[in-house]
């Protein structure tokens, strides 16, 4: 009964997307305010069916309905609850409904927080909103339903969820990166509604932002748990991969990024803003790009969904009506912007043009990598792989002048400077952060290895900068009156100088070894004594393994105690590893246990992994910085909003 | 100059729709596909004992003279359960000369691993007996060296190799009605004619 | 400090009768560097999408195994990525080969940054008269870092653009 209601519930929802992309566009054309005034509404209902609809897939999964595909398909009596809630949204299926319910609750957001904003440019935000979602919605109930039925003949239990996903990170990982893919439309309907209506002058800007900053932000934190979540998860120490699918999250972010800051030029200079739609429409674009990826087939990842063509081509249908719609429309409309803020070549607008350019080509390296190999076996060229090397090094050049720009170019005035004004400072700052970093790796470590000093040179060279920056603006405004924008910035900036650090020592200084080990064994490495104490069976909920105790010791003092673990989870016939980590802020230790050897040793892996965390660590700064923009009083102030 | 009026801003249209086209070709096409290395080249030295007798050796000079289908395969392997009825058939109704090349999975001396050869046999004989006999004989890769020259990446594969010893083809998957119509089978009458 | 560490490391290897020994015994530091950076740029041919270091497949422990033969042949690190891709193809490697298709890997970024410089470099050239007013606002005068820190503080006078920003800062 309850997967009917959610089913019902999810057709309303349809019907709402429908009427929804439908009146209010009456309304705006007939410049009837009645109609226009459903769109809130409307969006509302959406939300709400939504909801529900949500609700009820939750319940079937948490009640072990195996009655139902789906449930049946990624559920298991004995799995964990907390991890049947998360398998709601473990399949291509229940994914993609987590998807509309994030869909419909920014558009909900939207009609809830706008009421500043002009009627026509609300309704027509609101209507683009409705056109992305009847894609949608039309996408699950045709061919993605949550809600099938196995009746009359369903299993008894469930084929439980991957063991993959059974995981804290699987929680919380896919709602935040969702809601940083959809709320990237936001940005993507302020930009269509704009195009549309001809009026795009710099309070477009202001709208929007706040919005972007939010999606971002939550794109931001989604990519840091996911990736810590494949460190801490799949048992190989990795914390970043190039995988297709990785990429197709960091590709929106890169350009929402770029959107961020060339919405400011916008906002304050009314610069750019051509580009600015530009990137608006292509950040949610490379966010739907991602999506079919993932979900089509096409490309050979770890973490693709089970699929079939028929969906692949429903998604394209809709990649094309959406991407192709934009970009069609920017193609003709766009030529109309005016820009007017007028800028020499050192100036502010001109560092961040810089920072748009160097993300955009960052974004182009991504795009081509993950694609090009499937352009090249199609045009007969044959297979290859483009993976780590590759991006690795491309990153590695673009990374260093932006790091540099980012560092000056808060100090740099809008419209016009003098470059003579940055050449002592940056000299000295430069000078100072080679030397800083110099000791700090000399003192640490045993050799000097140049991609490591380069991270640490660059997080000097920011961290420096930045006090710099927030020093001189200091020295003009009282702390209080700052605006918590500007201490969005400064978050952004030093969360990205954490990222270059931990990059680039932990992808230089790290050590392994592969060892076998009895019990009463140990090994040395990095200074640390691992003795393997016992190895012990378990027996889990839905699993059965070994776990085995490690003790570690530095210098005969005690550092911690490790359980690391081999799952063997019998519905999926899959074996895990359960790596066993000593997270420290400097250093992580992480050990995984292999098999068992035929002599009765067991094969194990011990990493040491220097200042690894402060890459998430950088990750979380970084979206701090984008939830403190949304409570600058610029923003929240209806008034202002109104005004602009 | 024509470019002059060119719109700048139809270069992400255009790149858009060359995508499509990419994408949409690429929903019809298995991803996993790849060519292999080996096509063209001559089947690699190798000198391995018979499956069921260690005494008899075999090298690539045996399956000169005439045209073979090398088959990797194994007990362990479900797919190649399914595969074997139909090479059966191949090799009794169409007289396709089948070698068998045995991938054994466990032997990994540098691990203390080792593979019990009698036990495998019995398996192999069960087997064959049920599901019908493709082989003209079997070979024993137990250290699986011949299979990483071919670039074997797991069982079942199937390598066409003509009477020169020149690797024609190398299929990764089973081999069904489908695969040899399409695939093998235009080879196979070419280098037969 | 570091002979303290390696002095209790010996002692402790003293104490603890038995020493671990590695599943792979190296020659050298050296050694084990390249065979760690081969077996991460190496893919394994029969996983989804995962490098032979990661993967537990006999294909990629066999790889494994073979890459440490060949190191210990003598060969360098080109010649063992050279031996993978003759068996198992180009896509075997991580890195691709350079060719018409594949030189837009590079090409195409670098061609944007070019593009985009040149780009503003001649707008700001056309558009050379910055100093004179937008909108009839302001003169970019001597002010130091006051107008900067002005737009910023958009948010202490709720009631304005930028533009109206700047007539403010000339009223000062």
């Amino acid at each position: 009964m309850i997967p009917e209601l959610g089913n019902f519930a999810l057709y309303i929802a349809f019907a709402f997307s429908i009427l929804l992309s439908i009146f209010p566009a009456i309304g705006l054309k007939q410049n009837n305010t009645r109609l226009m005034a459903m769109a809130p509404n409307l969006t509302i209902g959406l939300f709400v069916f939504t909801l529900f609809s949500f609700a009820c897939l939750a319940y079937a999964f948490l009640t072990d309905d195996f009655t139902v595909v789906n449930v049946a398909q990624n559920s298991n009596s004995l799995l964990p609850i907390h991890y049947k809630f998360a398998a709601s949204f473990g399949s291509h299926e229940g994914s993609f409904l987590l998807w509309l319910l994030m869909q419909s609750g920014w558009s909900f957001a939207v009609a809830i927080f706008s009421k500043g904003l002009p009627v026509d440019m609300r309704t027509r935000v609101l209507t683009v909103l409705g056109w992305i979602s009847v894609g949608f919605y039309a996408y699950i109930i045709i061919s993605s339903n949550p809600f099938e039925r196995t009746l009359p003949y369903f299993p008894i239990d469930g084929r439980d969820l991957n063991p993959l996903l059974q995981d804290i990170g699987m929680i919380i990982h896919p709602p935040l990166l969702y809601m940083g893919y959809v709320g990237l439309s936001i940005a993507f309907a302020f930009a269509i509604a704009a195009l549309l209506s001809g009026n795009l002058d710099s309070t477009w800007a202001k709208w929007s932002r706040p919005w972007t900053a939010a999606a971002w932000a939550f794109l931001t934190l989604g990519l840091t748990i996911g990736s810590w979540w494949a460190y801490s998860e799949l048992g190989w120490g990795g914390w970043w991969f190039w995988d297709p699918v990785e990429n197709a999250a960091f590709m929106p972010w890169l350009v929402a990024t770029a959107l961020l800051h060339s919405l400011a030029v916008s906002e304050k200079r009314n610069a750019f803003k051509s580009w600015t739609v530009f990137l608006a429409i292509a950040a949610f674009s490379l966010s739907l790009l991602g999506t079919f990826l993932v979900r089509s087939g096409v490309i050979v990842s770890v973490h693709a969904f089970a699929t079939d063509p028929e969906r692949g081509v429903f998604i394209l249908v809709l990649l094309t009506l959406v991407i192709g719609g934009s970009l069609l429309l920017y193609s003709l409309k766009a030529g109309n912007i005016k820009s007017f803020g007028k800028f020499s070549v050192f100036s502010r607008e001109s560092m961040l043009w810089s920072n748009n350019v160097l993300l955009v080509a960052a974004t182009m390296v991504v795009l081509m990598g993950t694609l090009l190999p499937l352009v090249h076996k199609q045009i007969g060229l044959g297979t290859i792989s483009i993976g780590e090397p590759f991006f690795n090094q491309m990153f590695t050049y673009l990374i260093v002048p932006f790091a540099l720009l980012l560092g000056i170019a808060p100090l740099v005035r809008w419209k016009q400077d003098k470059l003579n004004n940055f050449i002592a400072k940056p000299l000295v700052v430069i000078a100072i952060s080679l030397t800083l970093s110099l000791t700090w790796l000399f003192a640490e470590f045993d050799e000097i290895k140049p991609l490591a000093l380069l991270g640490a040179t660059l997080f000097i060279w920011i961290m420096l900068f930045t006090a710099l920056e927030l020093k001189q603006t200091l020295n003009k405004v009282s702390f209080s009156k700052l605006p918590l924008s500007h201490f969005s910035m400064v978050l952004g900036h030093i969360g990205i100088a954490f990222i270059l650090a931990g990059v680039g020592l932990t992808s230089q200084y790290s050590v392994e070894r592969d060892v076998k080990m009895n019990i009463g064994d140990s090994a040395e490495l990095k200074g640390y004594e691992f003795t393997f104490e016992q190895i012990n069976n378990i027996k889990g909920p839905n699993y059965e393994g070994w776990a085995a105790e490690i003790y570690i010791t530095k210098q005969n003092k005690f550092v911690a105690e490790l359980h690391a673990e081999k799952r063997f989870y019998p519905v999926q016939r899959n074996t895990m590893t359960e790596a066993a980590i000593d997270a420290g802020f400097f250093r992580d230790i992480y050990i995984s246990l292999g098999e068992r050897l035929p002599d009765g040793a067991w094969a194990l892996r011990i990493y040491v992994k220097p200042y690894i965390r402060w890459i998430w660590l950088g990750g979380i700064i970084v979206a701090l910085g984008g939830f403190l923009t949304l409570f600058d009083r610029r923003y929240r102030n209806k008034k202002a909003l109104a005004k602009g | 100059m024509t470019t002059k009026k060119f719109n700048f801003r139809l270069v992400p249209l255009i790149l858009f729709v060359l995508l499509l086209a990419v994408l949409l070709k690429g929903l019809f096409s298995d991803p996993r596909e790849r060519d292999s290395a080996l096509i063209g080249k001559a089947f690699p030295q190798f000198q391995l004992p018979d499956l069921y007798d260690d005494s008899k050796q075999h090298t690539e000079k045996t399956l000169l003279n005439e045209a073979v289908l090398i088959n990797v395969w194994g007990t362990w392997c479900i797919t190649c359960k399914y595969e074997l009825p139909y090479l059966a058939k191949l090799a009794n109704e169409y007289d396709v000369k089948i070698v068998g090349l045995y991938y054994d999975q466990n032997y990994a001396p540098e691990f203390g691993q080792f593979a019990d050869i009698p036990a495998i046999r019995v398996e192999v004989k069960d087997m064959l007996a049920r599901l019908g006999n493709p082989y003209q004989y079997n070979i024993l890769d137990l250290d699986r060296s011949l299979s990483l020259n071919l670039g074997v990446t797991g069982a079942p594969e199937t390598f066409l190799v003509d009477a020169n010893g020149i690797i024609r083809m190398h299929h990764m998957g089973d081999v069904n009605e489908r695969i040899w119509r399409e695939k093998l089978a235009p080879i196979w009458n070419e280098i037969n004619q | 400090m570091k002979k303290l560490t390696v002095l209790f490391s010996l002692m402790f290897f003293v104490c603890v009768a038995n020493a671990t020994e590695d599943q792979i015994t190296f020659k050298s530091e050296q050694q084990k560097s390249t065979y760690l950076e081969l077996t991460a740029e190496l893919r394994c041919p029969k996983c989804q999408n995962q490098n032979i270091a990661d993967s537990n497949a006999v294909v990629a422990k066999d790889m494994r195994v073979k890459v440490k033969a060949l190191l210990d042949e003598g060969q360098d690190k080109e010649q063992v990525i050279q031996y993978m891709i003759n068996r198992y193809g180009q896509f075997a490697h991580y890195q691709p080969p350079l060719n018409v298709a594949t030189s837009l890997l590079w090409l195409m970024p670098i061609g944007f940054i070019l593009f985009a410089v040149v780009l503003q470099v001649k707008r700001s050239k056309s558009k050379n008269d910055v100093n004179v007013s937008e909108t009839g606002a302001v003169q970019l005068d001597s002010g130091q870092l006051d107008r900067e820190l002005e737009l910023l503080l958009e948010s202490n006078t709720l009631d304005g653009s930028s533009v109206d920003n700047s007539s403010k800062d000339n009223k000062q």
